[in-house]
């Protein structure tokens, strides 16, 4: 073998070849070296970092103006008592003052308790929904009838349920009834049930997006995974809890964090539909807050609660964002 | 797709579970739909009519909800009485002005939050996401109060401003998405070709067009569902579709038939504009963490 290798390796590197190339190469070495090209003047310099700076710079200032400045106005307003015109440096009395606050604390486990069955309910049900119609014949007409409730506004949605909850005229109110579920009285109208009054219209609006996150995960379960599972004989339940729900979790991780940060958000249909009533029931802690900034004009105390309700979003949204950050989760 | 049907369960279990999912199905259909339904009847309706109800328990006199004569004095009202036509106008100039400024000035900061590196960028995009995260209430504390003393609360510009705290990280955030899909490769192209910077920038916009216009309608949508800011901020002067449909909400006197129709009235266009850029619409609700 080497002989042979070794005749052909003789062959092909004649005397003459590597005579020859060396020659080129001499030549080339040997012509005078150019002075430096002057670099064109028309064309484009390196890539500067200032000018991305200077095209990033007016939304970063707008953006500044407008959060940047409110927060540390949020931070000075929330050591001070009183409104604008008489301001008072109070220190830390406003936090204190929290601490001994019932509705403040109540308001923190009301939000709890709310997120917590909001996001139970809508993540089953929007799971569930999802796996049925993924792969349906119907599925674009069923996404598209799902998207309804997204697109109205949240007041909108709470002025409508106020009308179908009524205890007189009310459809809802009416079925709930005929069903047994409920007396006479309203669902709004008592404290024991207020609070799923408040949850349902939340279930009824997002419920669709979580069916939505679900299904683009679903989309990209792998079907080898399922197939080779069912030739080993899987149950259709097995089949679900082994492979389809544990390559659904990123992408439903993101799906309740989202939910949970806007249960901050948005208090709109709460506002409208029971107020934080009755008897504090649905006080979660940003209807509080509006209460206390926006119906008693508290400005001291409500930039206290919000400095309080800020930090946690801004915890909420670092996880939130290091799981967007997680190359699994966005499916890029 | 292909493989869709090589492996499939045949099993009794199988069937009972298929019956079961469509039964399911038609029933959340039925629990989706039925308030639009509702809501949509009943602003063609009488308010006598719209108040009939069956007995208790007494299913099969649902068909009372059919027996009503048309009428559009309820729209009439609204546009007559309540100058709805003026707070629509509201609703669009502020839901528009906001969207278009975000997009503008989104565009071009993520245009080159996606071109550039640099330290701490991380913690810029931090700074931007939470402001589009942050709570509406408390974000809305020290606004007013910086507004009220600008003498923008009650106007129009200080409601585009004030939608402009969440549109304008939302568009930075998603459009940065886009140009970051768009390889650099065909702007150094242009530039080769002779093109400045700037027009090089210009020459990749078409690119991203079709994403850009849906987050325009994606802003207005946000904008124009909005209630805090509208109430609180638009209060007097600058008052929205939302707001005005819910002060139809007086003590003595509630006017159901007016507000189920300033409902369709505020919900019909986003649904229309919704249906339209329904592409996007998942990538745009979940800040673009999931694609379709």
């Amino acid at each position: 073998m080497t002989e042979t290798l070794t005749g052909i390796d003789m062959s092909v590197r004649a005397p003459e070849d590597r005579f020859r190339a060396r020659k080129v190469s001499t030549e080339v070495e040997a012509r005078p070296l150019s002075a430096a090209l002057p670099p064109p003047g028309r064309l484009n310099p390196a890539a500067r970092k200032a000018y991305y700076f200077y095209l990033m710079a007016p939304a970063i200032a707008l953006l500044a103006f407008i959060s940047l400045y409110p927060f540390f106005w949020l931070i000075v307003m929330a050591f001070q008592k009183g409104d604008m015109g008489a301001v008072e440096w109070v220190g830390f009395k406003n936090f204190i003052d929290l601490a001994s606050d019932d509705r403040f604390l109540s308001g923190w486990v009301l939000l709890f308790r709310y997120s917590a069955m909001c996001l139970f309910l809508q993540v089953s049900i929007g799971v569930l929904l999802a796996v049925v119609v993924n792969g349906s014949r119907y599925e674009r007409f069923l996404v598209t009838a799902l998207l309804m409730p997204m697109m109205m506004a949240p007041a909108v949605a709470g002025l409508l349920w106020l009308f179908l909850y009524n205890g007189t005229f009310g459809w809802y109110h009416w079925i709930f009834h005929s069903l047994g579920l409920l007396g006479s009285g309203s669902i709004l109208s008592s404290a024991k049930t207020a609070m799923y009054a408040i949850v349902l219209v939340d279930v009824w609006q997002w419920t669709p997006l979580i069916t939505l996150i679900a299904l683009a995960g679903l989309k990209r379960v792998p079907r080898d995974q399922i197939e080779a599972n069912m030739v080993d004989g899987a149950s259709p339940f097995r089949n679900f809890f082994a492979i389809v729900l544990p390559n659904l979790y990123p992408v439903l991780l993101i799906a309740v964090l989202l939910r949970f940060m806007d249960n901050f958000r948005f208090i709109d249909h709460i506002l409208v539909l029971t107020g934080g009533g009755p008897a504090n029931a649905t006080k979660i802690l940003p209807v509080y807050l509006f209460e206390v900034a926006f119906k008693f004009f508290d400005l001291g105390r409500g930039a206290a609660i919000a400095l309080v309700l800020l930090v946690v979003t801004i915890i909420l949204g670092k996880i939130l964002v290091g799981v967007f950050d997680r190359p699994t989760a966005g499916g890029r | 797709m292909a493989s869709r049907d090589v492996v499939h369960y045949n099993t009794p279990l199988q069937r009972v579970l298929s019956v079961l999912s469509v039964v399911f199905v038609i029933f959340y259909l039925i629990w989706t739909l039925l308030p639009f339904v509702i809501m949509f009847v009943s602003s063609f309706k009488d308010l006598l009519e719209a108040f009939k109800l069956p007995a208790v328990g007494d299913w099969a006199g649902i068909g009372v909800f059919f027996e009503f004569t048309p009428t559009l004095k309820h729209y009439q009202t609204l546009f007559a009485e309540n100058n709805f036509s003026r707070y629509m106008l509201n609703s669009l100039i502020a839901a528009g002005g906001s969207a278009v400024i975000s997009v503008i000035f989104g565009s071009l900061a993520a245009y080159s939050l996606s071109r550039v590196d640099f330290r701490g960028k991380s913690d810029l995009f931090f700074w931007i996401i939470s402001t589009r995260m942050a709570p509406v209430v408390a974000v809305m504390v020290p606004l007013f109060a910086i507004f009220r003393s600008l003498d923008l609360v009650g106007t129009l510009p200080g409601l585009i401003l004030a939608y402009t705290t969440f549109n304008l990280p939302f568009a930075i955030w998603i459009l940065k998405g886009f140009f970051d899909n768009v390889p650099y490769g065909i702007e150094e192209a242009q530039m080769v070709d002779g093109a400045t910077r700037f027009q090089a920038f210009r020459s990749i916009l078409p690119l991203v067009a079709p994403g850009i216009g849906a987050f325009i309608v994606l802003c207005i949508l946000f904008a124009w569902n909005d209630f805090l800011f509208a109430a609180i901020i638009g209060s007097g002067g600058a008052k929205t579709l939302p707001v005005a449909t819910r002060e139809l909400v007086q003590p003595q006197n509630i006017q159901w038939g007016a507000i189920m129709a300033a409902g369709v009235v505020t919900t019909a266009p986003m649904m229309l504009l919704g249906l339209v850029i329904r592409k996007y619409l998942v990538t745009g609700l979940t800040m673009g963490a999931v694609k379709e």
